[in-house]
């Protein structure tokens, strides 16, 4: 078996929660901090842990604002969020590929 | 990492993706208005004998008009109880689907206000208004939860089996008829999704 590709994966993304938190943006422009949150069932902290370390590594920008004069918090994948993550599962599908019986 | 392992993340990934596309704000609150507003709007077509075809499409585009604006209003203050954006994605995406069926069922249902035609029967009027929206459901049904796409196909086969119903029997073209389709099947297959969805949606829904 090649590991090449399991040791290039990226380790910011392969984390569970954060995996998740990036599969739902990709299939969306934006996600509001209470939508992820009640979807993936995280608590407020856990899911603000992961949002910063996600953009600190610049895949995620966060957008805060007021909708009738309620603080609104939407999240959204940056370019290289969305290249990071249709790598990662560039990666994950070449593993799958690799270990099929031929 | 094994491939069994990396096949899961890749469901697990899916799934999320599919997730986050899909609406999901409380149906049975807006299932049940339309029920009951259906029901009412069949009461006053039948009890002030609303039978001609202007008096009858200006009732169901009126209630048509009453429960969309009411879904609007109901939808918006879910969103804003959830501290989200009433125009997210989700919601776009089911306003986009619905749109051509709906507006094309609208169109073709409001031309006897404009120009009344020579026929005095509303069955048929009805009955194509039926199969749009059972469409209309069909299509947002790709984008939502909770048997919407079901829902659409019940209203598209309702309306075409009361079509062969009504081509081979001339007793459906009694006035009254028009009314009562509307009323058991707008209001009645509404109110009965309702009812339905009120005991087995989940709670604290997002768009």
């Amino acid at each position: 078996m090649n590991p090449e590709p399991f040791l290039q994966l990226d380790r910011l993304i392969h984390e569970k929660g954060r995996l998740a938190i990036m599969s739902m943006l990709a299939a969306t422009p934006e996600l509001s901090f209470t939508e992820m949150r009640d979807t993936l069932g995280m608590t407020d902290g856990n899911l603000t842990t992961h949002l910063r370390a996600l953009q600190q590594e610049g895949y995620l920008s966060v957008a805060k604002s007021y909708q009738n004069n309620r603080p609104l918090t939407t999240c959204s994948l940056t370019p290289a969020g969305r290249k990071a993550f249709t790598e990662y599962i560039n990666l994950l599908e070449q593993i799958v590929r690799q270990n099929k019986p031929r | 990492m094994n491939s069994n392992l990396a096949e899961a993340h890749l469901q697990t990934i899916r799934l999320l993706m599919e997730r986050s596309a899909i609406y999901r704000r409380a149906l049975a609150p807006i299932l049940l208005l339309a029920g009951l507003l259906g029901l009412a709007a069949a009461g006053i077509g039948l009890g002030f004998h609303l039978e001609s075809a202007r008096s009858f499409a200006g009732l169901w585009l009126g209630t048509a008009g009453v429960v969309v604006t009411s879904a609007f209003l109901l939808v918006r203050r879910q969103a804003l109880n959830a501290h989200e954006k009433f125009w997210s994605p989700p919601t776009r995406r089911v306003a986009q689907a619905l749109l051509p069926p709906l507006a094309s069922g609208m169109l073709l249902g409001g031309l006897p206000v404009v120009v009344p035609p020579a026929w005095s029967d509303n069955s048929l009027t009805a009955l194509v208004w039926l199969l749009f929206y059972g469409c209309a459901l069909h299509s947002a049904g790709f984008f939502m939860e909770r048997g919407i796409k079901w829902l659409g196909w019940i209203f598209i086969i309702v309306a075409f089996s009361l079509m062969i119903i009504l081509a081979a029997n001339g007793r459906l073209l009694r006035p009254p008829a028009a009314n009562w389709i509307m009323g058991l099947t707008f209001g009645g297959l509404h109110l009965a999704g309702g009812v339905y969805l009120y005991f087995t949606e989940r709670r604290h829904p997002v768009a």
